[in-house]
């Protein structure tokens, strides 16, 4: 499998660290009990087309948002997750 | 209290033996370890991607490198290592960390990295092959041609690897690696490269 990196171009999976559902977004403080334990301990085990965080540490060690689709391996898109880069932010 | 000396010192200075290593013959790769040089870390702040840019062109004359790419001027090499990030390499001080910290006071972080990492050049008929081995990047002229730039791994470990201005006709290849690994990598290196014949040198001068 390889990796298309919006910044590297196309590289080896060996270069990059999974990390996993790049779907689940941190709760509000003050959230309640069931929501902060669905965050840290409930994921879905999605069959097909899923959003991944991925992390290009054997490169430019940005961290990516990758769409994969867990069935084939089929990366439809790559993208920076967000803040990476200050070009990204602000400028 | 006791005295220390401390001496500067390549983190290669066990490993390299300067001399012919491998297979005898005419040597298919040359292997050069430059020595003393100066190296900053540019890192944009957080909306400063042009200001950077604007400081930088002010010092070296030329636009920071934004892909993965290494532009040369007369005395400096801005090489690209990742999202709004590039290195400065020189010598003497011209462009060190002290030098740079004005221009880039209100634009970027600068982190001096002249002592943390290994610069090795590597060049031959055979290095492209020799490469090959350690890289899963097309270093071939038509992908990898003068200037272009690399964040990527060798062996497991990370380098900024970069094509310099040829060499007797030859492509130069130039190996940024982290200090404490820098060993390693030679070793691996060598090995790769022994059935080549390898000529191993160190030189003060910058490529």
């Amino acid at each position: 499998m390889r990796i298309t990196c919006p910044f590297c171009g196309e590289r080896e999976l060996g270069e990059f660290t999974y990390l996993g559902d790049a779907k689940p977004v941190r709760p509000v403080a003050g959230a309640s009990e069931g929501e902060v334990f669905d965050y840290v301990y409930l994921r879905d085990n999605i069959a097909g087309v899923m959003s991944e965080n991925w992390y290009h540490g054997g490169g430019c060690r940005a961290w990516l948002k990758v769409t994969r689709n867990t069935l084939t391996h089929e990366i439809s898109a790559v993208e920076p997750a967000a803040g990476v880069g200050a070009a990204k932010v602000g400028a | 209290m006791a005295e220390f000396s401390w001496d500067v010192r390549s983190p290669l200075d066990r490993a390299l033996v300067a001399g012919q290593y491998g297979a005898q013959g005419d040597a298919g790769v040359s292997l050069t370890e430059i020595r003393n040089f100066d190296l900053v870390q540019v890192i944009v702040r957080r909306g400063k991607a042009a200001d950077t840019a604007q400081a930088a062109k002010a010092r070296f004359g030329v636009a920071t490198p934004e892909t993965p790419k290494a532009v040369q001027t007369t005395d400096a090499t801005l090489i690209w290592s990742g999202p709004d990030q590039f290195f400065v390499l020189s010598k003497d001080g011209k462009h060190g960390t002290e030098a740079l910290a004005q221009p880039f006071a209100s634009s970027a972080s600068l982190s001096d990295q002249s002592h943390a990492r290994v610069l090795i050049s590597i060049s031959g008929a055979r290095a492209r092959t020799m490469l090959a081995k350690l890289s899963s990047i097309d270093l071939h002229h038509d992908a990898f041609a003068l200037g272009a730039a690399a964040a990527t791994s060798m062996d497991h470990t990370s380098v900024t690897l970069w094509r310099g201005n040829d060499r007797d006709g030859l492509a130069v290849f130039n190996v940024l690696v982290f200090a404490t690994f820098a060993e390693s990598l030679w070793h691996t290196i060598l090995d790769s490269a022994a059935e080549y014949g390898v000529a191993i040198s160190h030189s003060e001068e910058l490529a």
